[in-house]
């Protein structure tokens, strides 16, 4: 067995279980050099345990303005809440220390209707600061250039922090790394690569990931699984064709990679705004909702499998279909889906958070998820 | 694996200016040109070698490109690559004719060299200078031609279907070489209407190109490209040297593009139309197979391994 070989075969063993489960999925081949830390970031120092931080005056939903000295109670609450420590200095130093090289992984793809906050991610440099990180050892990243570019996340933090896009035009694989990646085939698509970011392969010690709140046409819900999976790969929309999506097995596929898997140390999302239908844009404020909420973990399963309650709630009373509804009946292709609620692109796939807990990224069943819950 | 070798061509130019834009001509570094009959004594005069263009005597060529076709449903759009390769390759010996539209003339002539067409372009006179830059490009790579190199041997029947097949299989990469009669050298052998391939299933030939391609393997192919769409590659080779072209048909730029060849190779050179010290970049020969980034490419890029 030569040397490529072996570590595709270590690499891929937890998806070749998974998939033994489920025999009718893709044939994923994961390619990469890196080893798994001895504690991996997914699930991390505490699997299964969520903080969930509420807080009524985060955001004004009129102007959807972002009351900052709120976020940075929530945040300090929450990771106090998360690590049990008194000190939120102290359960920051946990994850971060000086040598690190950090990136944040936001979600821009609705921006600038809805995003990782800047005053969330803001808040979360001005900690990685406290414990001693300097501006330049801080990475801000996300795939396309025109979403983040409508952010302006330079505006909330200081000089030398590093705003990065892998696709500073769209399709360019340049920022990404050319010897990590999962290679399938799902509809005899002639580029059947996905490249891990060249920045986590290369740059980053840890990643924070910083989801929002939002229904997904393809995923059912997007969170923390598929922000840091299809966030930090190339090629990816190339897993829906027709009304059929791959997203139940490639979230966790992608998010299972090493480095992303073991470098991925916290997430915090981002529920200070929401979408309860037609994400993960946002083009209008029809669809948006305001669960002035953050939850902290290093589980993205657990932290996901929250989501999927908050997101099919409030499709509930909004009387939408359910983000399990799988009925043909509600499927229409052009763009009825991004007026009705009743109307979905694809089959949704939020059985993608539980699939991921096959492949050891977390605790999926709710009766043991331990959520802390904070109200402000 | 090893096809008959093709003398390198280098493409024409067929000019209807008048010699009142000699200097033009000679300014874009050509001294040879196809002119509308009559004219040819004029051009001499003038200094340039003119020949009369006789239209009939030539097979007119699509222009190459893409088209961008929005009915796949899908959270993409594939585009439609316009190339001529197939059809070059099903009758190399006729000698054929572009007139395209502006920003095509370099395109064009970069694919008439790579498929070692007898060719003739008929630029937008605004294209004229990149045309000659192209054509200096193509003088400056230019190098006595290796064998051809497929996976795929194909019997083509002259039908429709098959040019159909023959298309889709250059546009997604799957080298072949029209054979005669099936040839065990190569690792797949096409006949259409045997039992492997029923004449039915050419009726789709997207569908058909897909069972090509699962009946070779990704892993027995000679050449994958990742990255880009629009870029089609066609590879010659000794067994010690390979050379691989690369056709941007999509009009801009390439920012950063995978090539894997079959083959482990040890140094490789990149030449890249328009780009400046051009150099290959994450380069790795390993497990019987070489692969390589292009950091950039516009038309055309050519890129030299060897052993």
């Amino acid at each position: 067995m030569d040397r490529r070989t072996f570590l595709q075969a270590t690499a891929a063993a937890p998806v070749a279980l998974a998939a033994s489960l489920h025999e009718d999925l893709p044939k994923y081949q994961i390619v990469s050099r890196y080893q798994p830390a001895a504690q991996p970031g997914m699930p991390g120092a505490y699997p299964g345990k969520v903080a969930r931080v509420h807080a009524g005056k985060a955001i004004d939903e009129p102007s959807e303005k972002v009351d900052a000295p709120t976020v940075r109670e929530m945040i300090s609450q929450g990771m106090r809440a998360l690590t049990g420590d008194a000190d939120a200095r102290d359960s920051w130093a946990r994850f971060f220390n000086s040598a690190d090289v950090v990136g944040i992984k936001v979600n821009c793809s609705g921006a600038p209707g809805i995003m990782s906050t800047p005053e969330v991610v803001g808040e979360i440099v001005r900690n990685l600061g406290v414990v001693g990180l300097k501006p330049n050892q801080i990475w801000i990243y996300e795939r396309f250039q025109n979403q983040v570019a409508s952010v302006h996340y330079d505006s909330f933090v200081p000089a030398g922090v590093h705003i990065w896009t892998a696709e500073h035009d769209r399709g360019s694989i340049a920022g990404y790394d050319p010897n990590t990646y999962v290679d399938v085939n799902f509809f005899g698509e002639e580029d059947t690569r996905s490249n891990m970011a060249r920045v986590v392969t290369e740059h980053f010690t840890k990643i924070i990931n910083v989801p929002n709140m939002k229904d997904h046409g393809a995923a059912g819900v997007t969170g923390c699984l598929k922000n840091i999976a299809y966030g930090s790969f190339s090629n990816v929309a190339r897993s829906h064709s027709g009304f059929k999506t791959n997203t139940y097995s490639f979230i966790g596929t992608l998010a299972s990679v090493e480095p992303l898997r073991s470098r991925t140390v916290l997430a915090i999302m981002d529920g200070l705004r929401g979408v309860w239908h037609g994400g993960p844009f946002s083009p209008s404020r029809k669809f948006r909702f305001y669960p002035k909420q953050m939850l902290f973990g290093t589980d993205p399963v657990s932290i996901d499998r929250l989501l999927l309650d908050v997101i099919d709630d409030k499709r509930k009373a909004e009387h939408a279909t359910s983000v399990w509804d799988r009925s043909m009946a509600h499927i229409k292709s052009g763009r009825g889906y991004d007026n009705n609620p009743s109307v979905d692109r694809f089959v949704r796939e939020p059985g993608h958070i539980e699939y991921a807990s096959t492949l050891g990224l977390g605790v999926y069943e709710i009766d043991r998820i331990q959520v802390r819950k904070i109200e402000l | 694996m090893l096809g008959f070798l093709l003398a390198a061509l280098l493409p024409g130019l067929y000019w209807d200016q008048g010699p009142k834009t000699a200097d033009v001509v000679r300014q874009a570094g050509i001294d040879r040109v196809f002119v509308p009959a009559g004219q040819e004594g004029a051009w001499k005069t003038a200094g340039i070698d003119a020949q009369p263009f006789d239209a009939s005597k030539f097979v007119k060529l699509p222009a190459p490109g893409v088209e961008r076709r929005m009915n796949v449903a899908a959270a993409t759009s594939m585009p439609w690559v316009n190339g001529n390769g197939w059809r070059i390759n099903r009758d190399g010996r006729r000698q054929y004719y572009y007139d395209v539209r502006w920003r095509t003339a370099a395109l064009a002539a970069a694919e008439a060299y790579v498929y070692g067409a007898d060719a003739v372009v008929h630029p937008e006179p605004r294209d004229l200078t990149a045309f000659g830059q192209m054509l200096a490009f193509l003088k400056s790579v230019d190098q006595p031609a290796l064998p051809v190199m497929a996976n795929i041997a194909i019997i083509d029947d002259g039908s429709e279907e098959t040019g159909e097949v023959l298309n889709l299989l250059s546009r997604r990469n799957l080298l072949y070489l029209i054979v005669r009669a099936p040839d065990t050298a190569y690792d797949l052998n096409v006949q259409i209407g045997t039992k492997d391939f029923p004449k039915d299933a050419a009726l789709d030939p997207s569908a058909f190109a897909t069972l090509v391609r699962q009946k070779l393997t990704d892993e027995k192919r000679l050449l994958r490209i990742y990255g880009s769409e629009v870029v089609l590659g066609k590879v010659n080779g000794d067994g010690q040297r390979l050379r691989v072209h690369l056709v941007n048909y999509g009009g801009g730029k390439v920012d950063g593009l995978r090539v894997r060849v079959r083959g482990t190779y040890q140094h490789g050179k990149l030449a890249a139309f328009g780009i400046k010290n051009p150099a290959l970049a994450d380069y790795e020969p390993a497990d019987g197979a070489t692969e390589f980034t292009i950091p950039e490419m516009g038309a055309y890029a050519v890129v030299d391994l060897e052993k």
